[in-house]
């Protein structure tokens, strides 16, 4: 009964949508060009809807998106630490519909057909694209970790998604007694956001200094070393002194296994007993990349470094977390430059133009407390056939840095964060 | 215009002149629009990064030569602005001051 309500509810939005948003083709009012039709609302689809009718006001985008808002998991970090509130992080759609033009579909994406070029949805409507994008983000390798699946989640969050898992830990830290033990553990590469597991540790630490000062923070990581290591440690020592211990792979800093109930995390040699534990588990692209047939054996996308069309299907474009694009890390920039880049070059294949030699950039600011931040920044190019970055460009931040620079980058970290916000939903 | 100009007289070259030039303000914008993530849109930034949606050209292509010298105090676009050559930079500033001049 409740299904079938909902399957007619959202079949008859999506045709309504399409109606009110672009005007029954051929009228006067409402563009009646190509259309296409965007998989995912995150940094990178939310980006490439907005763009792609920025470009081409004539272009009709359907972007289709599973939840009603979305959470950033940028200054998801400030919100276990408690100076962010869930709020901060909660992104509407409404713009990209009355701004821009988008229509905005609340619905899962099941299936892509690229032959036909549709798109079906769980709701059971199904979308003609011209050209379709695809920005799913990532899904964890449930199981690759023994021990942890999606149950194990619910007692050791990952927060590696925004939203329910974020409050859950951040609960689980409230309620932590002062002297517990909070245990990281970080995974091997490749993964979303590489610095994203050593920015927590630092504002973690900041909530503890404040509120349980007695307690420790222990990362196990899966790898010998982090980005903007250097950085970090420098931050850590100065901000926490002997709070946050890092254990490399090569110092049996390896997850193995984890046992939930008992609040267990067993690396080859050590049994670590947690207060609160937080498993970044393993990862690959978001599931409808499985399904429409677009990941390799790594579980990511392989793609046209230039247009981001997949390799693996014609028509259809993957960028963001779930597809591989070179020297450029996966991150929120990163996700919403390509997204620039994607928007550009479909417009221009479906107007029988050559693409042209794209250009990106990333930038990631880490906080290590709300006034100490560090920064990494590249600009990427395509190089026999390759994004990699420009020589003699980007990198980190200064080592040794005083106060008042640690301060100054903190603040470019919420004025980035409110930039890109407006870049994407705004 | 110039690019135009350039273009020799036979008439098969000249309609290929067009989509020549679009394509370079293609890739001008493409570059231009990856500042927006921390600039916001047209760098119209509306949180406390420093936005230029209200600065001439000239203004804009100063600030940027001056952090690729190093003499204008920066804590990142010392390191973004090595990235592009003084046209692109300059074209750049161009196409943010012609967008925002609308
Ligand atoms: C703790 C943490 C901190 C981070 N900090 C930063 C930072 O400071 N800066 C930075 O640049 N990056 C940061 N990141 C990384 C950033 O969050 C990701 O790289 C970014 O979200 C990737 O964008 P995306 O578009 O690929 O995927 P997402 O942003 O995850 O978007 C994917 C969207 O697709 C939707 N979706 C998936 N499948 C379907 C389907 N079948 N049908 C419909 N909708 C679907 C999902 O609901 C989701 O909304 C951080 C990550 C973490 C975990
Ligand atoms: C990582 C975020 C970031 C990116 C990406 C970035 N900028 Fe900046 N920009 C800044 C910051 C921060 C400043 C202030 C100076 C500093 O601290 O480096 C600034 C300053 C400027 C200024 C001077 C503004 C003024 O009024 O003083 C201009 C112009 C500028 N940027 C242009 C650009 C252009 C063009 C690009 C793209 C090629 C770009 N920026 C990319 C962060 C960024």
């Amino acid at each position: 009964m409740t299904k079938l309500t909902r399957r007619t509810f959202n079949g008859l939005l999506g045709t309504a949508g399409l109606v009110s948003a672009f005007g029954i083709s051929g009228c006067a009012n409402g563009p009646a060009g190509p259309h296409v039709v965007v998989v995912g609302g995150g940094f990178g689809g939310a980006t490439a809807a907005k763009y792609i009718r920025r470009r081409d006001p004539n272009m009709r985008v359907t972007l289709i998106e599973s939840s009603k808002v979305f959470h950033t998991c940028p200054f998801s970090n400030a919100v276990l630490a408690g100076f962010k509130d869930m709020a901060y992080i909660t992104k509407s759609y409404d713009r990209l519909a009355s701004a821009h033009g988008v229509n905005v579909v609340n619905d899962t994406v099941v299936a892509i057909d690229p032959a036909k070029k549709t798109v079906t949805t769980k709701g059971g409507a199904t979308f003609t694209y011209d050209r379709c994008i695809v920005s799913p983000g990532i899904d964890f390798k449930w199981g690759a970790l023994p021990g942890y699946d999606q149950a194990a989640s619910e007692i050791m969050p990952h927060a590696w998604k925004a939203g329910a898992q974020t409050a859950l830990l951040r609960k689980q830290l409230e309620a932590m007694p002062d002297g517990g033990v909070f245990v990281i553990s970080s995974p091997g590469n490749p993964y979303r956001c590489p610095p994203g597991p050593y920015e927590r540790a630092g504002l973690v630490a900041w909530y503890f200094k404040q509120k349980k000062p007695k307690s420790k923070i222990l990362i196990l990581d899966s790898k010998d070393a982090f980005a903007k290591q250097k950085l970090f440690m420098e931050g850590w020592d100065k901000a926490y002194g002997e709070m946050i211990e890092w254990v490399p792979a090569n110092k049996n800093g390896k997850v193995l296994k984890v046992d939930a109930k008992g609040m267990v995390v067993e690396t080859d040699f050590d049994k670590h007993k947690a207060s609160v534990a937080n498993v970044i588990p393993p990862q690959q692209a978001g599931a409808i990349a499985f399904a429409a047939g677009l990941t390799d054996d790594s579980g990511f996308c392989p793609i046209d470094p230039v247009t981001f069309e997949s390799t693996r299907q014609k028509g259809i474009h993957v960028i963001g977390d779930a597809c591989i694009a070179g020297a450029m890390p996966k991150s929120g920039y990163s996700a919403s430059s390509q997204g620039k880049v994607a928007a550009a070059a479909v417009i221009d294949l479906l107007n029988g133009r050559k693409p042209v030699a794209p250009s990106f950039i990333n930038t990631c600011y880490s906080l290590i407390a709300p006034d100490y931040g560090i920064s990494v920044a590249a600009v990427y190019e395509v190089a026999d056939g390759k994004i990699a970055g420009v020589k003699g460009s980007g990198g980190v931040s200064p080592a040794g840095a005083n106060y008042q620079f640690r301060k100054k980058e903190a603040d470019f970290a919420e004025g980035w964060y409110a930039s890109v916000s407006q870049d994407c939903w705004g | 215009m110039k690019g135009r100009l350039a273009i020799p007289t036979i008439a098969l070259a000249a309609t290929l002149a067009v989509p020549a030039i679009a394509q370079a303000d293609t890739r001008i914008s493409i570059m231009a629009d990856a500042c927006n993530g921390c600039h916001g849109t047209d760098a119209a930034s509306p949180g406390s990064m420093p936005g230029f949606s209200n600065k001439k050209a000239d203004a804009i292509k100063k600030a940027l030569m001056e952090y690729k010298a190093g003499t204008k105090e920066a804590t990142i676009m010392n390191r973004i602005v090595k990235a592009y050559s003084d046209a692109d930079l300059a074209a750049m500033a161009n196409y943010f001051a012609a967008k925002n001049a609308k």
